[in-house]
């Protein structure tokens, strides 16, 4: 091998993202796995790192290290399943990169997948179902707060009054969104959509309505990084930076408790990458409901000082914009899997592969990921290799 | 109490009918051995029991072992005022099937209580609207399946406390 001080992302593999239940998550990871490899031109012993997340909860057989076993990889020197909820995906491709700066492997696979749907139950079903009856979940529950909407839907109704933001902001999130996603062919939601459409969307709690929320698939996203040059696609994505914030906050009287959380992430990876939000050609931010990338606008800085309700009205956030964001549609009309919809639609646009979506000139892009309720950030700074 | 009454009579109709106004009873915390049973057991006495910190008497999480404030790990549970504001606010249209019997939306506040703690629950009975932030509560029980869960009543129609010998932060009776 050739190697090189730099870490980049050589491969990319993503299943179809299938709104109907089907397979189980390690069929979905081999897949995505020989998607990736066919991406990179290389085969599984060249592999020595295999790092795996899936999401908690929703079903047992979630992929984990035995998946090392069960795709068929050979003996490894680095295997973890990482787990940091919505941050996951970041969280790999920095310890991925760091293993392979400290020559602690070379080549690794990282791999995600996730099957919520199942047979019999809709996807609102099975989340309403899961978290059980212990703790202080079990008192939200037997509360009515079941499924993750609810708790979204206050803190958005939280962020309104803080921020001033107001339902129309939502909505010029979710009808720009789907503009974007009228051109990807892997989203799940292409129909154009109106405003008016959007406004016709069943309330699903107050002020979110079913398409200000993320849709579930079962799918798996493969990525590959290593430091050896005489491997991979032949764009080259180099990791340029990456940064953490988990603010440990308390829920207390007189306080906010899921707002001023994550600019620390956007500003460490920056710093890392040595560059400037103006250097940033695109974001793509993790948005399990409209009101999350309407709020990180303004958390992570990305308007220029505007307010983002404002900043996405103007069509900043949209094709020739100031900075384009979640151009494959999101989570919201794209898919969601978790923090991979981020990542490979950052991937697919630093390599110009967006086709009728393609940001012009595309070169840098964050990639955001966020857990728990804004407990976690995780940032990601990309750069195509000139 | 009769709280063990009430369970065995609505375990008999079954999950989907019961004595709450807005769940099945199938959803009622499993309280014996749980984080939360101080707050269980005094929900059974209609009293709001919060965790403090022993040592500095900070207002903490439902589930912190360790003080922010301090550092001490002594949680002592308390009796405290049953009053809040409402943080945040808003009415769940979704109604899941098999477990929510209510037929129309219903309300879900985080409040911020008078000890300096944040809840999240429900109202006392069906409301038609969630009130504002900032609106004031007073916090009352519902009883999910035998189990007294803390619930607000936005418009206040009981007597206030009158008497400022605070019910807050007295100890809650073993």
């Amino acid at each position: 091998m050739t190697a090189s001080d730099r870490v980049d992302l050589v491969g990319l593999g993503m299943t179809a993202m299938s709104t109907t239940p089907g397979a189980a998550p390690q069929e979905l990871a081999r897949e995505a796995v020989d998607l990736a490899l066919a991406d990179a031109a290389i085969t599984r012993a060249d592999v020595d790192g295999l790092l795996v997340g899936s999401s908690q909860g929703i079903r047992p057989d979630r992929l984990g290290v035995a998946f090392a076993a069960q795709g068929g990889f050979g003996d490894l020197r680095l295997l973890e399943h990482v787990e940091i909820k919505g941050a996951t995906t970041i969280a790999m491709i920095q310890r991925a990169a760091l293993a392979i700066a400290a020559g602690e492997a070379r080549t690794v696979v990282c791999v995600f997948a996730d099957a919520p749907l199942v047979a019999g139950r809709g996807a609102g079903s099975t989340y309403a179902h899961s978290g059980g009856q212990s703790g202080t979940r079990g008192l939200e529950r037997a509360s009515g707060v079941l499924g993750s909407v609810p708790t979204y839907a206050l803190l958005a109704q939280r962020w309104m009054h803080v921020s001033g933001a107001r339902p129309e902001d939502l909505a010029a999130i979710v009808t720009t969104q789907r503009a974007w996603a009228v051109d990807n062919p892997a989203a799940v939601a292409r129909t154009p959509l109106s405003a008016d459409d959007y406004l016709a969307s069943p309330l699903i709690s107050t002020p979110l309505r079913r398409l200000d929320c993320a849709r579930p698939v079962n799918g798996s996203v493969a990525v590959i990084l290593s430091n050896d040059v005489a491997i991979g696609h032949p764009a080259r994505l180099a990791v340029r930076g990456t940064g953490r914030s988990h603010p440990v906050r308390h829920r207390r009287a007189g306080a906010e408790s899921w707002f001023g959380g994550g600019r620390r992430a956007v500003d460490d990876a920056l710093e890392h990458a040595g560059m400037s939000r103006s250097d940033l050609d695109l974001a793509e931010l993790y948005d399990p409901f409209s009101v999350v990338t309407l709020m990180l606008l303004e958390e992570y800085d990305l308007t220029g000082g505007a307010k983002a309700g404002t900043f996405v009205r103007a069509g900043e956030t949209g094709p020739r914009g100031r900075l384009p964001t979640n151009t494959g549609g999101g989570q919201l009309s794209g898919f969601y899997l978790q923090g991979m919809t981020p990542l490979a639609e950052a991937m697919v646009q630093l390599r110009a592969e967006g086709g009728d979506r393609q940001v012009p000139g595309a070169s840098v892009a964050l990639v955001g990921g966020i857990g728990g309720r804004l407990d976690h950030h995780a940032a990601l700074v990309l750069e195509r290799a000139a | 109490m009769s709280a063990g009454l009430s369970t065995e009579t609505s375990r008999e109709t079954g999950t989907m009918t019961g004595s709450d106004w807005l769940l099945a009873d199938s959803l009622a915390p499993i309280i014996e051995g749980d984080v939360l049973q101080p707050l269980y057991d005094g929900a059974a006495l209609g009293q709001l029991v919060l965790p403090f910190c022993a040592s500095c008497s900070l207002p903490l999480d439902l589930e912190q072992q360790v003080c922010d404030g301090c550092g001490g790990s002594d949680i002592a549970w308390r009796r405290v005022e049953p009053v809040g504001i409402v943080h945040a606010a808003t009415m769940m249209h979704r109604r899941e099937p098999g477990l929510v019997l209510a037929s129309a939306p219903y309300p879900i506040l985080d409040v911020e209580l008078g000890s300096g703690h944040r809840l999240v629950m429900t109202t006392a009975d069906a409301e038609l609207s969630a009130p504002a932030i900032g609106d004031p509560v007073h916090i009352t029980f519902r009883d999910l399946g035998g189990v007294r869960i803390p619930s607000a009543r936005p418009h206040n129609p009981e007597p206030t406390v009158t008497t400022s010998t605070a019910l807050s932060q007295t100890e809650a009776p073993a």
